[in-house]
């Protein structure tokens, strides 16, 4: 089973007297542990199908499975809930709460919905996070007191705490400098085979686009390459 | 370790100092306000009963009534050995027992005249006017049988010296003209509340005046450790009374009328009925300023008015702030959505926000309000300005009955929560792609 399966999936965004058709049509799969990269030109769809298999936005048509199950007759709260417990989210602007300093940010998801993590094992997991994106040393530091590099470390932190299954990324580099970029996309890419989390991210920038070992390529919202390089499934291997 | 939403909305609280400095002061004066007003209703009954209690010599009065045969309701207390038999009978305890006799007359000296009320008790053995009436001139030890005691003030407007004869004119208890004459024995001190407008004369002197032998007149009051034991002591003297088949009026009217004080209904109700030799009435100092709990109602309804209209203008800002801080905020409502927070979630996020703000706010009024409240009861009106009555001693005094001070926050709690309540839902509606886009 596929751990995200998107089948026929449009999406079509009203714009004045006109439909804007940003997806029009597209079908892949993802296995479980897989490192994706989708790539493609400027409104060519990645962020509006990151959108929809982040359960944050619904398809036009088609159907996006998570794990299996079908979501698009899901209400908002269990959508809600299945965002929380499913998946984690990276944001090209970072996207930290102002108020919380660096651990209360990383703590924040297990503090929702109906998890419950006993607090020693709570308070060890989330140093380990800390220790595992460097940032032992700021912990109680508020998001405005870090770089940009630091911040996306902390949302990565962040993305993880709920042990989620799969992480989506859209443009997770592009408000970074391209040496941090490359770093972050280093770190994304260990935790992707330490912990097994399946990490989708969205890029133009050919040189992290290598990294992954799936890539996906838009254009005009339909998939002109669906490649898998080395690691799960076999090479070469297209579905559409 | 759950309350991270109100722990959030705290927090955001103190992102824009400034602006919620601003909605938290608006607040805190409209609560400032209305709890001086509440204090200011709180203490005037307890200050109005008090003040009464000294001028009348008593908390809770025995009036005697008889019916003369043509028909005519006279004042008096013919006997008050049952009415002692009846408060020894009960164990109730009392500091002073006053007995009066009452009657209102013009006071001549020299061409000037002056209508006063003459009060008439032992000037001799009471032991309140002692205690409470301080002499300007003369003293006690020259007081005679037929001395009156002035105050200053009206001392001056007669422009009479102690020593002086004064000729006072008045009625008898049957109707008939009479005249009589006092030595002016003593002038009194106008600080004291009682001072400055009784004039005292003798018991038994008076009583011949208006045609009661001695031994009788007309009330009979009992001046108490404290104000608050009157109805108490008054049910109780009523009872017992009663009990010793003493003919009573009744203590409450029957008849309910909202042009009426329950005390003005209950003498209407006593004109009213039929009945035969002695009568007695039990009342107290609360039933005479019964009409001023209006004056409190009226108050306590203006101070709520008050803070409605405030609280309306303050609303219309935070209904303002709010909608502004949802798109201030909205990159972090499309993030928190995201990430796993609920719709009423973030709807409680912005309302705990409110709640937070609107109780910050209060209790900094009343706080505020108490201490306004401890700088105004420092200043000394004096006891010769007219509203000495709702005073305590000549200060301001407030008290703030614990129940209105929590209503008042309950109210102003709904009103802001009422207020960002449209704003949370909106924002709480918004769908998170929307949000995330919306926000870069
Ligand atoms: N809410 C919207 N309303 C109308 N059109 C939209 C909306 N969101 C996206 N689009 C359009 O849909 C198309 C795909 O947009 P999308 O944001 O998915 O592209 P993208 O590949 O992420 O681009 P970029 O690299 O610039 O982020 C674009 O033409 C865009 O203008
Ligand atoms: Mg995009």
């Amino acid at each position: 089973m596929s751990i995200i399966e998107v089948r026929d999936v449009k999406k079509t965004y009203p714009l004045g007297k006109v439909e804007v058709h940003a997806v029009k049509g597209v079908n892949f799969s993802i296995e479980k542990g897989d490192f994706i990269s989708i790539a493609g030109p400027s409104g060519s769809g990645k962020s509006t199908i990151l959108n929809m298999i982040g359960l944050i936005d619904k398809p036009s048509a088609g159907e996006v499975f998570i794990e299996g199950k079908p979501t698009s007759g899901l209400s908002d709260k269990e959508l809600t809930r299945l965002r929380h417990e499913v998946l984690g989210f990276i944001f090209q602007s970072f996207n930290l709460i102002p108020v919380l300093n660096v651990w209360e940010n990383i703590e924040f998801p297990l503090l929702l919905g109906k998890t419950r993590v006993g607090a020693a094992e709570k308070k060890e997991w989330i140093d380990w996070l800390i220790d595992e994106v460097g940032l032992g040393d700021w912990r109680t530091h508020k998001p405005n007191e870090l770089s940009g590099g630091q911040r996306q470390r902390v949302a990565i932190a962040r993305a993880l705490v709920t042990k989620p299954g799969i992480v989506l990324a859209d443009e997770p580099t592009a408000n970074l400098d391209s040496s941090t970029g490359e770093q972050i996309i280093e770190l994304m890419k260990r935790i992707n085979r330490d912990l097994n989390t399946t990490f989708i991210f969205s890029t133009h920038d050919a040189k992290i686009v290598d990294v992954a070992d799936h890539i996906i390529r838009l254009k005009d919202g339909l998939i002109v390459e669906n490649r898998r390089l080395n690691g799960a499934g076999s090479p070469g291997q297209v579905r559409e | 370790m759950k309350y991270i939403i109100p722990r959030i909305a705290l927090r955001n609280l103190s992102r824009q100092k400034k602006r919620s400095f601003l909605l938290g002061g608006a607040i805190a004066f409209g609560i400032m306000i209305v709890t001086l007003i509440n204090g200011f209703a709180g203490a005037f009954i307890q200050n109005v009963s008090e003040n009464f209690a000294y001028l009348m010599a008593g908390h809770v009065f025995v009036q005697g009534a008889e019916k003369t045969p043509s028909g005519k309701r006279l004042s008096v207390i013919r006997d008050d050995s049952i009415i002692f038999a009846a408060v020894r009978d009960s164990g109730l305890s009392y500091e002073f027992a006053t007995k009066t006799s009452e009657v209102s007359a013009s006071l001549y000296f020299e061409g000037k005249r002056i209508q006063q009320t003459l009060t008439g008790l032992d000037l001799a053995t009471n032991l309140f006017i002692r205690e409470r009436v301080v002499l300007r001139q003369g003293s006690w030890d020259s007081i005679g049988p037929d001395s009156i005691i002035l105050s200053e003030k009206i001392a001056s407007r007669l422009n009479v010296q102690p020593g002086d004869r004064i000729t006072a004119s008045f009625q008898t208890l049957t109707g008939q003209n009479n005249i009589a004459d006092f030595t002016l024995a003593a002038i009194s001190i106008d600080s004291g509340i009682i001072g400055s407008v009784m004039s005292y004369v003798n018991l038994a002197y008076i009583n011949e005046a208006i045609g009661l032998r001695s031994g009788e007149y007309m009330a009979l009051g009992f001046m108490l450790k404290d104000l608050k034991a009157s109805e108490a002591f008054a049910t109780r003297l009523y009872t017992s009374m009663a009990g010793m088949g003493i003919q009573l009026f009744e203590r409450s009217a029957k008849e309910e009328s909202s042009t009426t004080t329950p005390f003005q209904a209950m003498i209407r109700a006593q004109r009213k009925e039929n009945w035969e030799g002695s009568r007695y009435s039990v009342y107290t100092i609360d039933d005479i300023v019964s009409q001023a709990k209006q004056i409190v109602v009226a108050l306590d309804g203006a101070s709520l008015v008050i803070l409605l209209v405030l609280f309306a203008i303050v609303m219309i800002g935070i209904n303002n702030t709010f909608r502004m801080v949802m798109y201030e905020r909205i990159k972090e409502i499309g993030t928190m959505r995201a990430v796993g927070v609920q719709r009423k979630e973030i709807k409680s996020l912005f309302l705990n926000e409110a709640l937070f703000l609107a109780l910050g706010g209060a209790v900094a009024g009343i706080l505020l309000a108490l201490v306004a409240m401890s700088l105004l009861s420092l200043i000394d009106f004096g006891m010769n300005t007219p509203a000495f009555m709702i005073m305590k001693n000549g200060h301001l005094s407030f008290f703030v009955p614990p129940f209105r001070a929590v209503l008042n926050i309950v109210v102003i709690a709904a009103l802001t929560l009422l207020a960002a309540y449209f704003p949370a839902k909106a924002a709480a509606k918004m769908e998170p792609a929307v949000a995330l886009r919306t926000a870069k």
